[in-house]
């Protein structure tokens, strides 16, 4: 389809208005950030997957910029370009478009995104509640009457994996691979020792750095083989990274147990109001404890606003494509005759604007609808 | 029916190995003049028109559906039309033309040996210096796919058209993903490929639009083509 007729424009715009009013009704002050952005924030922040579906153009004087693939990074932009103090709370909306190679069915590479961020929120795990009922609230006002809400909270996994004990880099090793289950899995197993260490081409190395200091190892190796210094990393870094995997070649593995609640944890699924009790059921320490009570007085604010959460679903594992978020995340589907169709999503990402030069912390959490696909389900 | 075309490609090794294959196999080429050369047809066999392209034009005139079969690198295919892909088909491995499309690293990066090492290192690039580590390499396409299967996400492609193996010396990029037949190159450049760095074994295919191994004359040139390989590897 080249283009809407002024029927299906005005459509659009109707179901579009109706969301927007809950939006600023609710105080999000509506922004207008760029359309072309810098490409180098989308793709230094996503890595090669977005790159992959983002239009990247050069500019007249070489510069990289592109057309924005999402608003929340144009909105945290935005934020830091007008916030005289950026943890000070901000709370915005915005309604308008974005561009992505297809991927999948009702995706077209131009669509129209509603949303809303919500910075330095006092509170925030009634933000996160209260952001998850704005977007019901929007959805409903646009027309949507069947649908499912799934959510999920990093900040469990996180306080699970700080209070089993293991070395701090395995710890973070697994932090990072949470976004990619097979890879997690290959690497709880190799902390267990269930798979004896396989020898690779650098493992004669490792055995040398075992039986002496890292560094000197390194330099002679770099010296006798004439090795020229290329690819920007210090030769400091290079002997801590081999030091470090004589290491773990000592340590005492991951006791077997420990590795079997990490996994039970992640298998963890069901009605969200119902999940403490088989979030009880594993043993975590101190910080487990303090995630589930933040997930307890979550379901308490969503309740006092209104919401029902024995609607809900939780899964532990969701939230794992997600790349930059920090702790709650949610997914609204609608349910159509042709299968269930995610028309908006959410969550957590408190590390988003410090990684994009703010020089302080700022707590965040929001939204996004779909506006595009929204309709083709109402239609 | 109309003639298929078969497309070959019109200079280099890649080209006489071809003709050399199709000749040994009982099929002339016969270059028509009016469009100096780059057009003609197989005889020996009726109904194969044949077109001279570049190699990597190749693979792209498939998906368009310009021409019906190919000779060409399957590096070249791949990065244009994924296994899979219903676009087309590989109908013989040719045997010729081969080298493998390769992730290699620097030789002083001592600590790396595999993807999900390289993996650790992207993280932890990006950390101390603030930005992706950079990919040099012409197969945007097979190094998305080859790293996206291996979990390797923090990392930024730039394209590089020629002489790819200079790229970290060059300071354009740190690692690059090239194609390589015997690592000569890669060592003078002191890189060295990763144990499980090998991303396709590639050498020259019959590749053919979907639906087109059918076609009569395209089946009879097949099985010519394939009984050839078979001679030339016995005798």
């Amino acid at each position: 389809m080249a283009g809407k007729s002024r029927a299906e424009r005005e459509a659009l715009e109707r179901q579009n208005a109706a969301i927007m009013a809950v939006f600023e009704r609710a105080g999000f002050d509506q922004i207008a950030p760029d359309i072309i952005q810098p490409a180098d924030i989308f793709l230094e922040r996503s890595g090669e997957d977005i790159r992959a579906r983002t239009f990247v153009f050069t500019d007249p004087a070489g510069k990289e910029m592109c057309l924005r693939p999402d608003l929340t990074v144009p909105a945290c932009r935005f934020h830091l370009s007008h916030a005289a103090n950026p943890a000070a709370e901000a709370r915005y909306c915005y309604l308008g478009p974005a561009f992505r190679f297809p991927d999948e069915l009702l995706s077209p590479q131009e669509f129209t995104q509603a949303g809303l961020e919500w910075f330095g929120a006092g509170s925030p795990i009634a933000a996160e509640a209260r952001v998850l009922k704005l977007t019901i609230s929007a959805l409903e006002a646009a027309g949507l009457t069947r649908y499912r809400v799934t959510f999920g909270d990093l900040g469990l996994f996180a306080g699970l994996l700080a209070d089993t004990e293991m070395p701090d880099r395995w710890r973070r090793r697994l932090q990072h691979h949470f976004w990619r289950p097979h890879a997690f899995r290959d690497l709880l197993d190799s902390f267990c020792g269930m798979r004896s260490a396989r020898r690779s081409s650098i493992s004669a190395l490792v055995d040398k750095v075992a039986a002496g200091d890292a560094l000197a190892v390194v330099a002679a190796e770099i010296a006798s083989r004439n090795l020229p210094a290329v690819g920007g990393r210090e030769v400091e870094e290079i002997a801590a990274r081999l030091a470090d995997k004589a290491r773990d070649r000592r340590e005492s593995p991951l006791a077997s147990d420990k590795a079997e609640q990490i996994n039970r944890y992640l298998a963890i699924a069901g009605e969200a109001s119902d999940i403490d009790s088989q979030l009880k059921v594993i043993h975590g320490g101190r910080r487990y404890a303090g995630a589930r009570d933040d997930y307890v007085r979550r379901l308490f604010e969503m309740e006092e606003l209104g919401l029902n959460p024995r609607r809900f679903h939780f899964a532990a594992g969701f939230g794992r494509e997600l790349e930059y978020y920090t702790g709650f995340t949610f997914q609204v589907e609608a349910d159509t005759p042709d299968g269930v169709v995610a028309v908006a999503g959410g969550g957590r990402y408190d590390n988003l604007l410090s990684d994009m030069g703010s020089p302080v912390r700022v707590p965040a959490v929001g939204c996004a609808i779909h506006t595009d696909r929204l309709k083709a389900v109402l239609a | 029916m109309s003639a298929v075309t078969l497309a070959i490609p019109s200079k280099g090794r890649l080209m006489e190995s071809a003709a050399q294959l199709l000749e040994s196999a009982g099929f002339g080429i016969e270059r028509l003049g009016a469009e100096r050369g780059y057009r003609g047809r197989l005889t020996g066999i009726d109904g194969v028109d044949v077109a001279f392209l570049s190699a990597s034009e190749i693979a792209q005139k498939l998906r368009d559906g310009a021409i019906d079969l190919g000779v060409t690198g399957e590096d070249l295919l791949r990065e244009k039309i994924a296994p899979g892909d219903p676009a087309a088909e590989v109908l013989l491995r040719l045997g010729f033309g081969p080298a493998d499309v390769v992730v290699a690293v620097p030789e002083i990066w001592l600590d790396v040996a595999t993807m999900t090492d390289l993996d650790e290192i992207a993280e932890s690039f990006y950390e101390r210096h603030g930005r992706r580590l950079r990919v040099a390499t012409k197969y945007l396409n097979l190094t998305r796919r080859f790293f996206a299967e291996k979990g390797v996400t923090g990392y930024r492609i730039v394209e590089s058209l020629g002489a790819t193996e200079g790229a970290p010396a060059a300071g354009i990029a740190e690692i690059i993903v090239d194609i390589t037949t015997t690592g000569s190159t890669l060592a003078a450049n002191a890189l060295r490929v990763l144990d499980d760095g090998v991303i396709l074994k590639s050498c020259a295919v019959l590749a053919a639009r979907t639906g087109v191994a059918r076609v009569p004359a395209v089946a009879a040139l097949t099985a010519a083509l394939e009984s050839a390989l078979q001679m030339g590897r016995t005798g």
